[in-house]
């Protein structure tokens, strides 16, 4: 019994972690977070005020689109677009580049969206209940910013 | 293989993440049963790091798009697993401890599946003929 904290050691970890090989999976997984967060707020938001007077369906379709624009904005990779990778893909680099511009356009235009349905949906009208047009934009925010985090956050060094 | 010392902690965690878990359903003051709709995420939430581990052949790159959707979507999961009792108890369909209890069975579960990969995932003798 006596000396038995004799063998613990405090601070040796061996912890020679390559920060830089794990840039890859704190970018995804930082993503995910994001992204799920966003769409459980409006989970949230629809499971509190299911009525159509407190929070119009329509709305869902900002959240519905900002999805949209994530999935394809990482579809393509920095390497099509630039046009140094093996396989031209289906369309080709100025193919992938349209594909880019309109799934940013996309993702821009709901978060801008978002900020409407906000403003001129719930504060202007003075709505009673303001929750479900903050969920809108949080949610859109979220996603807009995992999709970020996910496209810029990784660098594709790490595939090669 | 690391040990039987390792796999008895594991399942030794593994159950109290599930008593805390039962704990947040059975207790007298909670009494009800959908807290555990979360035992869905916990069977999903290895599944996309086997599928991208079964799919991508090439282990000499330090890591691959496939890979990295499976850490988005393990991560989702989890997240969603901590989203459901948080939004069970805002609609007042179980009570605010039995949340706490949930989350709390959440944690130590995905711990111990994460020990179970740290552990035992490892090592290159991992071949899919074991299955």
């Amino acid at each position: 019994m006596s000396g038995f904290l004799d063998s613990i050691r405090c601070g040796d970890c061996e912890c020679n972690v390559d920060w830089g090989e794990k840039r890859n999976t704190i970018a995804s997984v930082a993503a995910g977070v994001l992204f799920f967060t966003g769409w459980w707020i409006i989970i949230d938001a629809a499971v509190k005020y299911p009525d159509q007077d407190n929070f119009n369906h329509a709305y869902h379709a900002c959240g519905v689109i900002a999805t949209v624009a994530f999935l394809m904005i990482n579809a393509v990779s920095n390497g099509q677009v630039r046009g140094d990778s093996y396989s031209e893909g289906c369309l080709g680099q100025t193919g992938a580049r349209v594909w880019l511009f309109i799934g940013f356009m996309l993702a821009f235009g709901s978060l801008i969206a978002s900020m409407w349905i906000l403003f001129g949906g719930f504060v202007v009208p003075q709505k009673a209940v303001v929750y479900p047009g903050i969920a809108v934009f949080f949610q859109n925010a979220f996603i807009f910013f995992g999709g970020l985090v996910f496209k810029f956050g990784r660098t594709e060094d790490l595939w090669q | 293989m690391a040990g039987i010392k390792a796999l008895v902690g594991l399942s030794f965690s593994g159950a109290i993440g599930l008593t805390f878990l039962l704990l947040g359903c059975a207790l007298e003051q909670y009494g009800v049963y959908w807290p555990l709709f979360v035992l869905m995420f916990y069977v999903v939430s290895p599944i996309p790091h086997f599928i991208a581990k079964r799919l991508s052949d090439d282990t000499d790159a330090a890591s691959n798009a496939c890979r990295e959707l499976a850490y988005f979507f393990t991560t989702g999961i989890v997240v969603s697993a901590f989203g459901l009792p948080v939004v069970l108890a805002r609609a007042d369909v179980i009570y605010w401890g039995a949340c706490g209890l949930v989350m709390a069975g959440n944690a130590v579960i995905f711990l111990t599946i994460l020990g179970f990969f740290v552990v035992f995932g490892g090592g290159d003798d991992f071949s899919w003929e074991q299955w």
